[in-house]
C-alpha cells in the first residue's frame, strides 16, 4: 500500500455503518429522561401561568397554596431576580412585574403528588392589570405599539446583536451592499411580493422533561431531555449567580428535539424550584398542551421581497424587509434575525442588496430555534419570487437559477467569497431526477399536475467561537470509548462519531462505543447540538482526539521497535509496520504499555487522546452594512423538487414525488445522510401543507394533535429520492459539512412553485391547506 | 379565550353493572351525574378537556349480548353496542353485505383506537362529524334501546336533535344497532375530507348509497348523508327526492348536489370555514353520487 493511500479515506468513513443506538432503541432498552427513577423523595412541579397575553402583575398571594398539606415549596419571580438568555438576556425565570404571553410562568409549586401540586396552583391568587397586547410584528415594530420590554436598553447582549432601546425591536440586522436605488432602473424585470409565514412547532414525540436536585452545599444536578447540556449549565449558573462548576447536567437520549430543546427554557423553572427544597429531586414534565403554549415555537415572519434582473436574467438587485414575530422573549431568536439577514440574498450572487431584518417582540408564544433557523421561512418567499422573476423575463426557472446561483468564488451578500460548492451540480441532478421540462398527464380528469423546484443555502448560525472537544480512551481489550458532549437526537450523530473515531484511529467500527449519557461532569465540552454543526465541528474534535491517541500508541511502538512512527500504522485494531512488517494488536499495549527488553522497565501506558475544534477565522460584520470578511464558517447548499397533483374538487394536494440533492462535502454515512434528506423533506412538506399554530388574541386555538396536524406516513410521497453531492469542505473532517436542517429549507417554495405550475395560483403563505388552495382557485375563477 | 395547559381526567367513579336492568336503573337514578360509556374514545377525551364531568361512568360494554355480532341472511345484521370497529371491518358478513359500513369504520382515527371505538358510541356521541353515522343512516339502521320501561327500537332518521343531543332518555342504554338486508344491487361510498390522510376528523364527509328501485323514475334510488355541515348529521331529503323524480344525468347529479348544499348550515371552526364546507358539500356530494352511479351501471 502506498503511503498516500493511507492518508486517504479510511474505513468506515463513507460506509453505511449500522446505527450504534439501534438495538437499544428498538428493544426499548434506551433510557430517556422520563425513564429515570428517583424514589419516593421525588417532588412534582407544576407551573402557574399567565392567562393574559400582556398584563402587569399587581399582586401574587401564595399563602393559601403554601399552607396546603403536601406542598413543599411555592416560588415566584420575587425569589429569582436574575435574567436568563442565550444571546440577549431578556427574561426572568419566573415573571417579575409583567406577563408577556399566555402561559408565561408566574409561580411554581413543588408537592408530594401531581394532584396536590395542581390544587396548589388553584390556590395561588394573582392580580393582573391587563394591558394592550401586540399581536403583529409589523405593528409591533412601529412607534404606535405598546412597549413590551421597557428595559431592553439595559439587557446584557452579545456584540453581534443590536437591540433598539425604546422600541420592540430586539435586533435589527442590516445589509447595505452596492447601490440598490440606482440598480432598479437597470432592471428589465422586477418582482415585489409579500409573504406571511405562520408560527409552527417542533412537536417532538417526547415532551420537555427535567428533574432537578439541589444538595445541601447548593450543587445542582439536572437530568433533562436536552440538546444543550453545557449551555444549560452555563446559562443557569449565570442566571442564579453561581459557579458553572456547581451545575451538573445529565442528558440521556433525546426523543426528538428539532431545536426545541436547545438553549434553556423550562429547565430553569424546575432548577429554581429545587433550590427551595434541597435534597429533593423535583420533576417537571410538560403536557402536550403546555408544549404548544409554552415551549419554543418557530418564529412567525412577515417578509417583503423586491428583486430585479437584467434582460439576460442576471440578478441585479434585491431589497428585503423581514419582520420576525419573536414572541414574548427573543433571547435565542434574535440570532435567527441575524442569520436570515446575512443569508438574505438566498444562494445567489447579487451585486446590490439592501436588507432590514427586524426581530420584534409580540405577545405571542416564545420563539426559538427550529430546524432551519429562519431559512425555511425566508426561502419560502424568496424562492417563489425567483420563479416569478424568471417567468417575467421569459427564462426557465432552472436555467435562471443555474445562471445566478453561487459558484465557488462568488461574492456573497456579506462581501466575502463563497468557498468550494457543488450547488450547480445539486440543481442539475435535481432537475434531471424530476424530469424537469416535461409534464406528465394527471392521474384523473379532476386533477392538475405540476412541478416545482427550489434551492437553498444555510450556514451554522452560532457565535464565532462555538467550540467542541472530545476524548478517545482505550480499554484493556483494545475497544475504544469516545467522550463527546454533543447529543444524540435521533439524527445519528453518535454513529457518525463512532465511524470517525474508528476511521481516524484504525479500529473496526464495532470496537467503538460512545460514553453516554452526556454528563457535564465527565463529558468534554460541546457548545450545543444545534446548527447542523456536530458532524463538522464535533467530528473534527473526535478525529483530532483519535489522531492524538493514535500518535501516543505509535510513539510507544516506534520506540519499542526502534522504528519511526511514520512507518507504522494502525489497521483493523493492529499496529503494523510497513517497514519491518511486524505487528501487534492494540489490546497488548494500550493500557499496560510495553515492556522494555531484559526486564528493564516499561514504556507507554494508558492511552487517552484529546481533541478540540473551534473555528478561529470568523470575523464580525459591520453593523451598518452587514459587510465583513467571513461571517460564517461555511454554507451547505442544495436543491429540492416536487411533482404534485392538485385535486380540483377539494383543493387537496398530493405530493407524488420528491427529490433532494445536497452538497454535504463528504457523506460519512450515506444512508443516514439520505435519511436526513427524506426526513427533512417530510417535515418541510408537513409545514408546507398542514402545520400552523392558530393564534387568536394571543391564545393558541389548536394546542393538541387533534387540530395541530402533522404529516403521517400516509401523507408521504410515494417516491422520495435523495442524491448526495460531495465537494469537500476545507476544514471539515474528511471534507464533511452538515445536512440535518438543510433538508427542510427549500420544501415550502418547491411545493408552492409546483402548485403554481399546476393551477396558476400563489398563496400569501403556508400551510397550503386544501381549503386555502381551493378557495384561491375559486376566487381566481379556476374552479366554479 | 382561556388556556388549559394541564388538562387532566377529573375524578369519577367507575360503575360496572351486572345486568342491563341494573345499568338502566342506576343511570335513571343518577340523572345528571352518570353517563354510560363503551370504548370511551370520545368520553375520556372530552372529560380530560373539561367538557364532561360525570361523577359516575357506567361501563356497559360487558353486559350480556352487547358484544354480539349477528348476521341472518333474512333479518340482516345486528351489531351489539360494544362491538368495536375493527371487528366490524374484519367481519366477512359485513364485507359481503355492508361494505359501506366497513369503509366508514376504516376512516375513523387509527387502528389502535378502532379496537376500542364502536359504531354505537359514535352514534350516541351525536357529533355532526361522526364518520360512521352516514352509513348507519343510509343503511336504515335501527337502534335497540333498553330503558327503564324495557326495550324499544328507534330509527336513526329521527335520533339526532343537535350536537351531542339525541332522543335518548334518562336511563336509556343503546344495546345494539340493527341493519336490514340492504336493497339488492346497492352500492355505497363514503368520501371523507380531512386535513391530512390519516386519523383526522372530517371537515366534510359525504355518504352516498344507490340501488335499483322500480318506483323511481330513473330506476334507481339514492340516499345521502352529510357530516360536519349542520348541527346534526344531515340527510338532504330534497336532494334524494329530486333524484328519485329525475333521470340520472350529470346535470341532475349536479342539481342534487346543489340541493344537498342548500340544506347545509355549516359553521366556521378551527378545522374549516363555512364557505369551504358549503363548497365541499356540493363537490363531494356530486362526486359520491357520480361514483355510485358509475358503479351501479
Amino acid at each position: 500500500m502506498a503511503k498516500t493511500d493511507r492518508q486517504d479515506i479510511p474505513s468506515p468513513i463513507g460506509e453505511n455503518s449500522p446505527r450504534i443506538d439501534a438495538r437499544e432503541k428498538v428493544t426499548g432498552a434506551a433510557i430517556y429522561a422520563d425513564d429515570i427513577q428517583f424514589g419516593n423523595s421525588l417532588l412534582h412541579a407544576r407551573i402557574k401561568r399567565s392567562p393574559h397575553p400582556h398584563a402587569l402583575i399587581k399582586k401574587i398571594d401564595t399563602t393559601k397554596a403554601s399552607a396546603l398539606p403536601g406542598v413543599k415549596a411555592v416560588v415566584t419571580g420575587e425569589d429569582f431576580p436574575g435574567y436568563i438568555g442565550l444571546y440577549l438576556r431578556d427574561r426572568y425565570i419566573f415573571c417579575r412585574g409583567r406577563v408577556r404571553y399566555v402561559g408565561d410562568p408566574v409561580a411554581g409549586v413543588a408537592a408530594i403528588s401531581e394532584e396536590i401540586a395542581e390544587k396548589a396552583l388553584e390556590l395561588i391568587e394573582v392580580e393582573y392589570e391587563i394591558l394592550e397586547p401586540v399581536l403583529d410584528p409589523e405593528f409591533g415594530a412601529s412607534p404606535k405599539a405598546p412597549l413590551l420590554h421597557p428595559d431592553l436598553g439595559q439587557y446584557a447582549v452579545v456584540n453581534f446583536i443590536f437591540p433598539q432601546a425604546g422600541t420592540n425591536i430586539s435586533n435589527h440586522f442590516k445589509i447595505r451592499k452596492g447601490d440598490v436605488d440606482s440598480a432598479w432602473e437597470k432592471c428589465a424585470a422586477i418582482i415585489e411580493r409579500k409573504y406571511r409565514i405562520p408560527q409552527i412547532q417542533h412537536v417532538p414525540i417526547e415532551p420537555h422533561v427535567a428533574t432537578a436536585k439541589v444538595d445541601e452545599t447548593g450543587e445542582i444536578t439536572l437530568w433533562v431531555s436536552s440538546q444543550s447540556p453545557f449551555a444549560q449549565r452555563n446559562l443557569i449558573a449565570e442566571s442564579m449567580g453561581i459557579s458553572q462548576s456547581k451545575v451538573r447536567v445529565i442528558a440521556p437520549y433525546v426523543g426528538g428535539g428539532f431545536g426545541s430543546k436547545a438553549g434553556v427554557s423550562m429547565e430553569a423553572l424546575v432548577v429554581a424550584i429545587a433550590t427551595k427544597v434541597k435534597g429533593h429531586p423535583v420533576k417537571l414534565l410538560l403536557t402536550r398542551e403546555e408544549e404548544f403554549y409554552t415551549a419554543f415555537v418557530r418564529q412567525g415572519l412577515v417578509a417583503y421581497f423586491k428583486m430585479g434582473c437584467d434582460e439576460n436574467g442576471r440578478l441585479l438587485a434585491m431589497e428585503n424587509k423581514f419582520y420576525w414575530d419573536g414572541g414574548a422573549y427573543t433571547e435565542y431568536g434574535v440570532n435567527i434575525t441575524r442569520a436570515s439577514g446575512y443569508s438574505s440574498s438566498g444562494p445567489y450572487e447579487v451585486p446590490n442588496v439592501r436588507t432590514d431584518s427586524y426581530c420584534v417582540y409580540t405577545n405571542h408564544p416564545v420563539t426559538g430555534p427550529m430546524r432551519g433557523f429562519g431559512m425555511p421561512e425566508m426561502h419560502a418567499g424568496l424562492e417563489q419570487c425567483i420563479d416569478e422573476l424568471a417567468l417575467k423575463i421569459g427564462m426557465d426557472a432552472v436555467e435562471f437559477r443555474k445562471l445566478n446561483c453561487l459558484k465557488t468564488g462568488s461574492t456573497l451578500v456579506t462581501g466575502s467569497k463563497m468557498h468550494a460548492t457543488g450547488l450547480s451540480d445539486c440543481i442539475k441532478k435535481t432537475a434531471e431526477a424530476i424530469n424537469w421540462g416535461t409534464k406528465a398527464p394527471p392521474s384523473a380528469p379532476n386533477k392538475r399536475r405540476g412541478k416545482g423546484l427550489a434551492i437553498m443555502w444555510k450556514a451554522p448560525a452560532m457565535p464565532p467561537n462555538a467550540g467542541s472537544s472530545a476524548w478517545v480512551e482505550l480499554a484493556e481489550d483494545g475497544t475504544v470509548n469516545v467522550g463527546v458532549g454533543g447529543q444524540e437526537l435521533g439524527q445519528g450523530v453518535f454513529t457518525v462519531m463512532a465511524q470517525m473515531a474508528a476511521g481516524a484511529l484504525g479500529v473496526p467500527y464495532e470496537s467503538v462505543r460512545i460514553a453516554t449519557p452526556v454528563d457535564t461532569r465527565y463529558s468534554p465540552y460541546e457548545w450545543q447540538t444545534v446548527a447542523s454543526r456536530l458532524t463538522w465541528s464535533m467530528g473534527n474534535a473526535v478525529a483530532n482526539a483519535a489522531k492524538d491517541a493514535k500518535r501516543q500508541i505509535l510513539d510507544t511502538v516506534a520506540e519499542a521497535w526502534e522504528e519511526t512512527p511514520e512507518d507504522l500504522n494502525i489497521v483493523n485494531g493492529v499496529v503494523i509496520s510497513y517497514k519491518s512488517e511486524r505487528e501487534i494488536p492494540l489490546k497488548n499495549l494500550v493500557v499496560y504499555g510495553l515492556p522494555k527488553p531484559g526486564d528493564q522497565g516499561w514504556r507507554g501506558g494508558p492511552v487517552v487522546g484529546r481533541g478540540k475544534f473551534m473555528p478561529a477565522y470568523v470575523t464580525g460584520l459591520d453593523p451598518e452594512t452587514g459587510q465583513g470578511e467571513r461571517a460564517v464558517v461555511h454554507y451547505t447548499t442544495g436543491a429540492q423538487a416536487v411533482e404534485l397533483e392538485v385535486d380540483l374538487d377539494t383543493g387537496r394536494i398530493e405530493i407524488i414525488k420528491g427529490v433532494s440533492t445536497f452538497d454535504v462535502g463528504k457523506a460519512i454515512n450515506p444512508e443516514m445522510v439520505k435519511a436526513q434528506m427524506e426526513g427533512g423533506f417530510v417535515q418541510g412538506m408537513s409545514s408546507a401543507l398542514f402545520e400552523i399554530l392558530q393564534l387568536k388574541d394571543g391564545f393558541v386555538r389548536n394546542p393538541s394533535f387533534v387540530d395541530y396536524r402533522i404529516a403521517t406516513s400516509a401523507d408521504t410521497p410515494r417516491e422520495l429520492q435523495a442524491y448526495i453531492v460531495e465537494v469537500p469542505q476545507d476544514d471539515g473532517p474528511w471534507g464533511a459539512r452538515g445536512i440535518g436542517e438543510h433538508s427542510m429549507v427549500p420544501t415550502i417554495p418547491a411545493i408552492a412553485n409546483a402548485i403554481y405550475d399546476a393551477v396558476g395560483v400563489r398563496l400569501e403563505g403556508p400551510p397550503f391547506t386544501a381549503e386555502k388552495v381551493y378557495l384561491a382557485m375559486l376566487d381566481a375563477g379556476i374552479v366554479k | 379565550m382561556t388556556m388549559n395547559t394541564h388538562p387532566s381526567l377529573p375524578e369519577f367513579e367507575y360503575v360496572q353493572p351486572a345486568t342491563l336492568a341494573e345499568a338502566c336503573e342506576f343511570l335513571a337514578s343518577h340523572a345528571v351525574e352518570a353517563r354510560p360509556f363503551l370504548g370511551g374514545t370520545d368520553v375520556f377525551v372530552r372529560m380530560r378537556d373539561g367538557f364532561l364531568t360525570p361523577q359516575f361512568l357506567v361501563d356497559v360494554k360487558n353486559l350480556k349480548g352487547l358484544n354480539d355480532l349477528h348476521f341472518d341472511p333474512k333479518a340482516g345484521l345486528t351489531l351489539g353496542a360494544a362491538v368495536n370497529m375493527n371487528r366490524v371491518i374484519a367481519s366477512p358478513e359485513v364485507k359481503a353485505y355492508y361494505p359501506l359500513l366497513a369503509e366508514a369504520c376504516r376512516s375513523v382515527a387509527s387502528y389502535p383506537l378502532r379496537t376500542r371505538a364502536t359504531i354505537v358510541g359514535n352514534i350516541c356521541n351525536a357529533s355532526p362529524a361522526g364518520d360512521t353515522i352516514g352509513a348507519c343512516l343510509t343503511l336504515d339502521g335501527v337502534l335497540h334501546i333498553h330503558g327503564i320501561n324495557g326495550p324499544r327500537q328507534e330509527s336513526m332518521a329521527s335520533f339526532f336533535l343537535g350536537p351531542g343531543k339525541t332522543t335518548l332518555k334518562l336511563g336509556d342504554v343503546v344495546t345494539a344497532i340493527h341493519f336490514p338486508i340492504p336493497p339488492k344491487g346497492c352500492v355505497g361510498m363514503y368520501l371523507k375530507l380531512g386535513r391530512n390522510q390519516l386519523s383526522d376528523l372530517s371537515i366534510v364527509g359525504v355518504t352516498a348509497l344507490g340501488y335499483p328501485d322500480s318506483n323511481c323514475k330513473s330506476g334507481y334510488r339514492f340516499r345521502l348523508a352529510l357530516a360536519s355541515v349542520a348541527p346534526v348529521p344531515l340527510v338532504p331529503t330534497q336532494a334524494e327526492t329530486y333524484l328519485a323524480n329525475h333521470s340520472i344525468t350529470p346535470e341532475s347529479v349536479h342539481e342534487a348536489a346543489r340541493l344537498s348544499t342548500d340544506a347545509c348550515s355549516p359553521i366556521d371552526d378551527v378545522r374549516g370555514s363555512a364557505r369551504y364546507r358549503k363548497q365541499m358539500a356540493r363537490n363531494l356530494s356530486a362526486k359520491a353520487l357520480a361514483e355510485v352511479w358509475k358503479k351501479l351501471n
